[in-house]
């Protein structure tokens, strides 16, 4: 009984944690700062890549890990400044540039690093409950993405740092006019933003393959779980991806991933016909 | 109503315009007598996918609604033209009927998806996931069809592999019909999208195309005039899908195939690009951009091998950064800008949210 | 005009093409066209395969060519897009008038490419195994199907590690036909399906999968999951300590996963293949040191790869034998039977009636070290199913897709 239940639990975390990780990055970029980013895959394959360059160079998982995720923030700081910057006024734009960059990107990788990578390996450790055996490492990423969670609620809600970055997105120019630099305050929000996504790939890379458009199977969820999530991303992220999870986890243990794929896709249509506004409008909504 | 050709809502009202699209269109009549076949053929084809990108032109640059939905019609009017053509035949003229049926079953689905979104108010990017949802959804669903159980009538879906087995497209003539392939196709496709493009020229310099423009603008204040911003948009949706469809059955019948990697990511997204590329708030910048970079695409493709890719990324990116609101948009204000004579017509900003 | 203009200046560019070393061969060349994707999600086939072609015709253009003939290859890069091998086969057929067409590697690209071969009444080989049933005059397929690696794996598995199978497989028309495959094989031998599962392609999560099976206790996988994405499940099993013997008809020698995951993921992953690049005969071992010469950094010279370079030579042999590239020649050719190459797997043939081809098959397996042993050689197999269900093309040519669901109306 008590397997079983472990059993759905486990399969609800993995689901949960996959689209909690993936749309971190996402809840940043595109949730607070209203750029349609396209590139999100590629932050997370290169993400993926530096953790692993970084694994072979020697260094712990958990390190290099961490240089996956810096790595991928440091890229998405330079870029912020190179190509982003010009087009905060005008967010569909942004979706052409993003667009462009992820070609670029992917084909780049492919020509330079070629078509394939030697993986990692997970690390390896599990236990066992009842007949079912489980990987730890899967509940160390359900445990990243809630720590994900907590840190970006902390992050924009009690640090200095934070509260600039809602202002500037709410009203850049009254922002800066009360003292706030603004192009500063893009260029980390979107750093941070990036360092998501590469975090989501160096987590997930011990147990993927690692081609150069390995970013593409995290795109649609992303996307997904952002905008069920609504408006303000710090609210509604979290109840997107646990209602998401729950329906997929349901209909992939009921008819097969097939279906639990294509429910995703009609839950999201429903949940946005019910809740026009995403979890996010309905919850502040019964707040007031 | 011939007089509606011109108006606020289209780039391109003086005679010199006028004087230019009728060379054009004379270059392109008598393009075939020059060209080798492949040529002529593989013109028609880009001209294919030209009217899917119209569709999206009207629902989002004139109405602001961003739908990721023009490959989710494409592919109804795609399969549907498929079956219909298995199953009842395409002798007598019945394969413009079947195309007649696919777009009309397209238009249907449309105006059930679009009533669920408009009239329940969806929008922004709200409405493009939801599209995107319904579009990657009915991508896996067609991806699972392979088995036998899967048939309509005689027509297999045959899943992942795709539909086969269709006939093109054929007039009804005395002595047998005719096949439209090649140079009978491009003049078939041609003379369709050129009354495409007039009717969609006469339709946003009309009442409807004003009032979609001021929605898109500020939907509260067009609201408070009186008028009932969902009809419009509603309007424009399912017209807009129904140009998917036509794309849809003119693939189809082109290739005699079609799968569902024609429905899913990447494909759902080109239509977006192209429109955005040449500049989604008018018409003509969005027929001659589309056209010229799934030309350049194909160029790229060919002769540069594996740059390929990259180069088109590059080209992108340069673009939007030095030629805002899209390229043949910033073209034609340059154009009406140099001879400053004619008329000159003050554009609304398109800037939409 | 715009348009006028860009297309005079496309005429104008040279087009791209692949020639052998410039010789005086006489005559006017063979052109062969060429379409493996190089680029997008499946560049990691399309790569060795494009290799395999180039490495065929330097070796026969410094050879002589084709009865004096150089060939003259050229290759276009559809990146994994369906309506691109559309246009490209249209395109090399009409406007470069090529002799033949090569290429394709999922079978979605195959089925764009024949209904334009068979409309032009072109010629076109396919190298890549496949779930076969293809029953079409213009088409010659190089690679294995399913009697030839299916019928020689499924047995030895259940013989060796049990009759309780568990199938995952990629939710495309592969998957369902090779998964039924699976149970047509496995009925006579009293086997038993515990569990099936299909998977659609991009899915890179399987944690549901690998609880499935747990319950299900088979003893042994039977893995047609296809795909950069899918394979994920080789190392999320293996952390979750599902380490059950596993057969498949494309891994190892295809997808070469033991090169690129870290050992133990694909520990006791067997295969039925015709081409694996750890193969030792002298004619094999000349064939990589070939290779590799020409291409140092290949990664692995998967079977994709070696039947793209088997196909040439074949091509060459048919079109001597014919002395014509004219498809109906050529076709001639293979009805007499006997139409056979040496390749560097062992002597193969194409068969008249399926026009497919018989290959040297061999059972292989992975350890936990990754290293590739052979446990058993079945000899030459024959690609005997579509002559057996009734697709004989020596007299009647359906152009249609068969499977057994869905066979031919006896005559």
């Amino acid at each position: 009984m008590f397997a079983d239940l472990f059993a759905y639990f486990y399969q609800f975390a993995d689901v949960f944690a996959f689209l909690v990780l993936s749309a971190a990055g996402l809840a940043v970029i595109f949730g607070m700062m209203g750029i349609i980013n396209m590139a999100h895959g590629e932050f997370i394959m290169c993400g993926a890549y530096a953790t692993t360059f970084a694994y072979h160079a020697g260094l712990p998982l958990p390190l290099a890990q961490a240089c996956g995720a810096i790595v991928a923030g440091v890229i998405g700081i330079i870029l912020e400044a190179v190509l982003i910057r010009p087009f905060y006024s005008r967010p569909l734009d942004s979706l052409l540039i993003t667009w462009g960059l992820s070609l670029v990107v992917t084909q780049g990788t492919l020509i330079v690093l070629g078509s394939s990578m030697p993986g990692i390996g997970t690390p390896s450790g599990g236990f066992h409950i009842g007949e079912y055996g489980f990987s730890t490492y899967r509940m160390i990423l359900f445990a990243a993405a809630l720590c994900v969670l907590g840190f970006i609620y902390l992050l924009f809600k009690r640090t200095r740092f934070g509260v600039h970055a809602r202002a500037t997105m709410q009203n850049a120019g009254m922002a800066q006019a009360l003292g706030v630099r603004r192009n500063r305050i893009y260029a980390l929000t979107f750093g941070v933003g990036a360092a998501l996504a590469g975090l989501c790939g160096a987590l997930y890379a011990p147990t993927m393959t690692l081609i150069p458009t390995m970013g593409a199977t995290f795109i649609v969820e992303s996307f997904v779980t952002v905008v069920v999530g609504g408006a303000n991303v710090l609210l509604g992220t979290a109840p997107a991806a646990v209602a998401l999870a729950i329906t997929r986890t349901a209909l992939n243990g009921l008819y097969g991933q097939v279906f639990g794929q294509i429910g995703l896709l009609l839950a999201v249509v429903l949940i946005i016909r019910v809740l026009p506004e995403g979890f996010s409008g309905w919850l502040a909504k019964r707040a007031s | 109503m011939l007089h509606l050709l011109n108006g606020p809502q289209t780039m391109g009202n003086g005679r010199a315009f006028w004087a230019c699209a009728c060379l054009v269109l004379l270059a392109a009549l008598i393009y075939p007598v020059f060209a080798d076949p492949y040529d002529v053929g593989n013109f028609a084809y880009f001209l294919i996918w030209v009217f899917m990108a119209l569709g999206l032109c009207l629902m989002w640059g004139y109405g602001g609604m961003l739908s990721f939905g023009q490959t989710f019609f494409f592919g109804i009017g795609g399969y549907a033209y498929g079956v219909l053509s298995v199953d009842l035949g395409s002798a007598y003229g019945m394969a413009l009927g079947n195309f007649a049926l696919a777009v009309l079953l397209a238009g249907v689905a449309a105006a059930i998806l679009g009533y669920l979104m408009i009239y329940g108010r969806i929008g922004g990017v709200f409405f493009g996931i939801v599209t995107l949802a319904v579009t990657l959804a009915l991508a896996y669903f067609l991806g699972q069809t392979a088995g036998p159980e899967w048939a309509i009538g005689k027509a297999r879906l045959n899943g992942f592999n795709g539909m086969q087995g269709m006939s093109p497209l054929s007039l009804p003539w005395f002595g047998g019909d005719i096949d439209l392939e090649e140079t009978p196709l491009y003049y078939f496709v041609l003379v369709l999208l050129v009354g495409t493009y007039l009717a969609l020229r006469m339709l946003v310099n009309a009442r409807f195309g004003n009032v979609l423009v001021a929605l898109r603008e500020d939907p509260q204040r067009t609201e408070l005039l009186g008028y009932d911003v969902r009809r419009f948009q509603f309007g424009a949706f399912v017209i807009g899908s129904m140009l998917a469809a036509v794309s849809g059955v003119l693939y189809t019948a082109w290739g005699q195939f079609i799968t569902p990697a024609s429905i899913g990511l990447p494909a759902a997204a080109m239509p977006i690009v192209w429109v955005a590329f040449s500049g989604r708030s008018d018409l003509t910048a969005v027929l001659v951009g589309t056209f010229v970079l799934l030309a350049a695409f194909q160029t790229l493709t060919i002769y540069s091998e594996q740059a390929a890719l990259i180069l088109m990324g590059v080209i992108l990116i340069v673009t939007v950064m030095f030629v805002p609101h899209g390229c043949f948009v910033g073209l034609g204000r340059i154009a009406a800008w140099l001879p400053r004579r004619g008329r000159t017509v003050r554009r609304p900003s398109a800037e939409v949210g | 005009m715009k348009r006028r203009s860009l297309l005079s200046g496309v005429a104008a560019l040279p087009l791209f093409s692949i020639v052998g070393r410039h010789s005086a061969l006489g005559a006017d060349p063979i052109k062969i066209g060429l379409l493996e994707d190089i680029s997008g999600d499946l560049a990691m086939m399309g790569l060795p395969k494009l290799h395999g072609s180039l490495l065929a015709v330097e070796e026969i253009n410094g050879k002589g060519g084709i009865m004096g003939r150089e060939i003259k290859l050229t290759h276009l890069d559809p990146q994994g897009d369906n309506a691109r091998y559309q246009e490209f086969a249209r395109r090399l057929l009409q406007r470069d008038k090529v002799d033949v067409l090569i290429g394709g590697i999922t079978s979605a690209s195959r089925e764009a490419i024949r209904p334009i071969v068979d409309r032009m009444n072109a010629l076109y080989f396919y190298t890549n195994q496949y779930e076969g049933g293809v029953c079409d005059g213009n088409m010659i397929s190089v690679g294995a199907v399913p009697e030839q690696q299916l019928s020689t794996l499924i047995p030895w598995m259940v013989e060796k590690y049990g009759k309780r199978v568990y199938t995952i497989a990629a939710d495309y028309n592969f998957g369902h036909l090779s998964a039924e495959w699976g149970r047509t094989i496995l009925k006579p031998l009293n086997g038993q399906i515990v569990g099936e599962e299909f998977i659609p392609l991009g899915v890179s999560q399987f944690a549901q999968t690998i609880q499935n099976i747990q319950n299900a206790k088979p003893d042994w996988l039977y893995m047609l999951n296809v795909g950069a994405a899918q394979d994920s499940f080789f190392e999320q099993a293996s952390a979750a300590g599902l380490h059950l013997p596993m057969g498949s008809p494309i891994k190892i020698m295809l997808g070469f996963e033991h090169k690129r995951f870290a050992p133990p993921a694909l520990e006791n992953m067997h295969a039925s293949a015709n081409w694996f690049e750890e193969l030792d005969t002298p004619a094999a071992n000349d064939f990589k040191k070939r290779w590799h010469a020409k291409y140092p950094k290949e990664p692995y010279i998967n079977d994709m790869g070696y039947n793209a370079y088997v196909a040439l030579y074949m091509y060459k042999m048919l079109v001597e034998g014919a002395k014509s590239t004219k498809k109906d020649a050529i076709r001639k050719v293979i009805d007499k039977g006997g139409a056979c190459i040496d390749a560097p797997e062992g002597e193969i043939c194409i068969d008249p009636k399926s026009q497919h081809t018989s290959h040297h098959m061999r059972l292989i397996s992975v350890d936990a070290q990754h290293h590739v042993h052979v446990d058993k050689d079945f000899g030459t197999i024959q690609p005997y199913w579509l002559g057996q269900v009734g697709c004989d093309l020596t007299k009647f040519d359906p152009k249609e897709q068969f499977s057994p669901d869905h066979l031919p109306k006896k005559m």
